[in-house]
């Protein structure tokens, strides 16, 4: 039974999820949802995610949902069968790798959200852009990537080898770049800029986002 | 050599570190910061923690920082080493479980949790601005709306996952704090059975009670509130 991915291929958690099992070489099939009141459904809340959200993962019996629960899963199950290391064996690295993770979380993420709401959903939505979000934002996440910048000094990855927190970092910072008028925040950073180009051009990366 | 953290006892992500070293039996030195300040020294930037935050955690000369990190590392390398206490469990699929309830805790419970407890005793104690009226419904109505999946989530269930973990305790500090300091919420919990029986399983382990209670007073010795 192949795996089924339930999420639409343009969200960033979906993107995650895409881009994991692209790395693991592993053939799914996505189920799309184009229409939000069909993750609302009582047997939607019940049988796949409590909080109506997507992405979900159907593997066999097995159903799991939260994108970065749904990676780790995948990684723990299929890393020794793929040409892959997206978490090593080594609990002092392994840790290393979650706590950029939790960077990503706390500090990378939320500030550029902000900035995709505005730029990106409130134009489709017809609604205006709030300059002062953005600025804010803008200023926000210009601090957290000066500290990703000394993070990379000598490092092409962020805990050094490639590994999945530099995979989750991707889909937020990448849909900044194709849809924004802000992605100018990581070219003027030397490190940050290789660091993005490193994952860019990486074949799973190429391959998911052709789609 | 033994464990050292760095922070405040009272703090939510250092209370979910000790909560965790004590539920696996380890033994540790609380290292309290000079002050909120020092986290943005230079030094502290540079060797303990990039963001200026705590908890940090040295283990020898491995460093890691961030609470739920931090309790995944100390998992990883100390469970099953001082006592039976399982936090994650070995089969991949209720570890993947155990992981996805860590999820839900990040994503949907601590958010309104934190407004209320920021305006209910952060906003008067440490900046004196008067709590907003405005925000503390707003949050409630969308930590009623997360605990009616609570409520659903744990039928049938005594803890998140079946048996008690990582999951149940990452909850621990911020429930306590609306639910055990603040208290005016604490309704939204004791109205729903499934919800209000697991927070009283999950507090009434030993070591969360006592780590709890601890922090209690600092919070309590607030002659605003």
């Amino acid at each position: 039974m192949p795996i089924k991915l339930i999420g639409y291929a343009q969200s960033l958690p979906t993107r995650r999820v895409i881009l994991t099992l692209n790395e693991l070489g592993l053939s799914y099939e996505l189920e799309a949802v184009t229409e939000i009141h069909t993750i609302k459904t009582d047997d939607f809340l019940a049988n796949k995610h409590a909080f109506g959200k997507i992405p979900v993962l159907c593997d066999g019996d097995f159903t799991i949902n939260e994108s970065r629960a749904i990676c780790r899963y995948l990684v723990s199950k299929y890393q020794k069968d793929a040409k892959i290391v997206l978490i090593p064996d080594d609990i002092n690295k392994v840790s290393l790798i979650e706590q950029y993770i939790s960077y990503e979380l706390s500090y990378f993420d939320p500030p550029l959200t902000k900035i995709l709401l505005q730029e990106v959903f409130n134009k489709r939505r017809g609604e205006p852009i709030d300059e002062a979000i953005v600025k804010q934002a803008r200023e926000e996440i210009e601090k957290v990537l000066d500290v990703y910048e000394k993070i990379l000094v000598g490092k092409d990855y962020l805990n050094g080898e490639y590994s999945l927190a530099d995979l989750f970092h991707f889909p937020c910072a990448h849909y900044i770049c194709t849809d924004t008028q802000q992605g100018d925040i990581f070219d003027t950073r030397p490190n940050v800029k290789r660091w993005l180009d490193n994952l860019r051009n990486r074949d799973a990366y190429k391959k998911t986002y052709a789609e | 050599m033994t464990i050292r953290l760095i922070g405040y006892a009272f703090s939510g992500p250092v209370l979910r570190v000790i909560i965790c070293l004590k539920e696996l039996g380890l033994p540790y030195e609380l290292e309290p910061p000079a002050s909120y300040q020092s986290l943005k020294d230079e030094d502290y930037i540079a060797n303990k923690h990039p963001f200026g935050k705590m908890p940090v955690l040295f283990d020898g000369g491995f460093r890691i920082t961030e609470s739920r990190p931090i309790c995944r590392y100390l998992v990883s390398k100390y469970q099953g080493k001082h006592n039976d206490t399982i936090l994650i469990p070995n089969d991949v699929h209720n570890a993947g479980l155990v992981d996805q309830f860590i999820s839900y805790e990040l994503s949907y419970y601590d958010p309104p949790i934190s407004k209320l407890f920021y305006q209910e005793k952060v906003a008067k104690r440490f900046l004196n601005e008067d709590p907003d009226p405005e925000i503390i419904k707003q949050a409630r109505e969308e930590l009623a709306k997360v605990l009616d999946v609570y409520e659903k989530l744990l039928e049938g269930k005594e803890y998140l996952n079946g048996e008690y973990s990582l999951a149940d305790l990452v909850h621990c500090p911020s429930t306590y704090y609306v639910y055990g300091i603040v208290t005016t919420h604490s309704g939204l919990w004791d109205s729903r059975p499934n919800v209000k029986n697991w927070w009283n399983r999950v507090y009434n382990r030993d070591v969360i009670k006592k780590s709890l209670e601890e922090s209690k007073s600092f919070w309590e010795n607030n002659e605003n509130i």
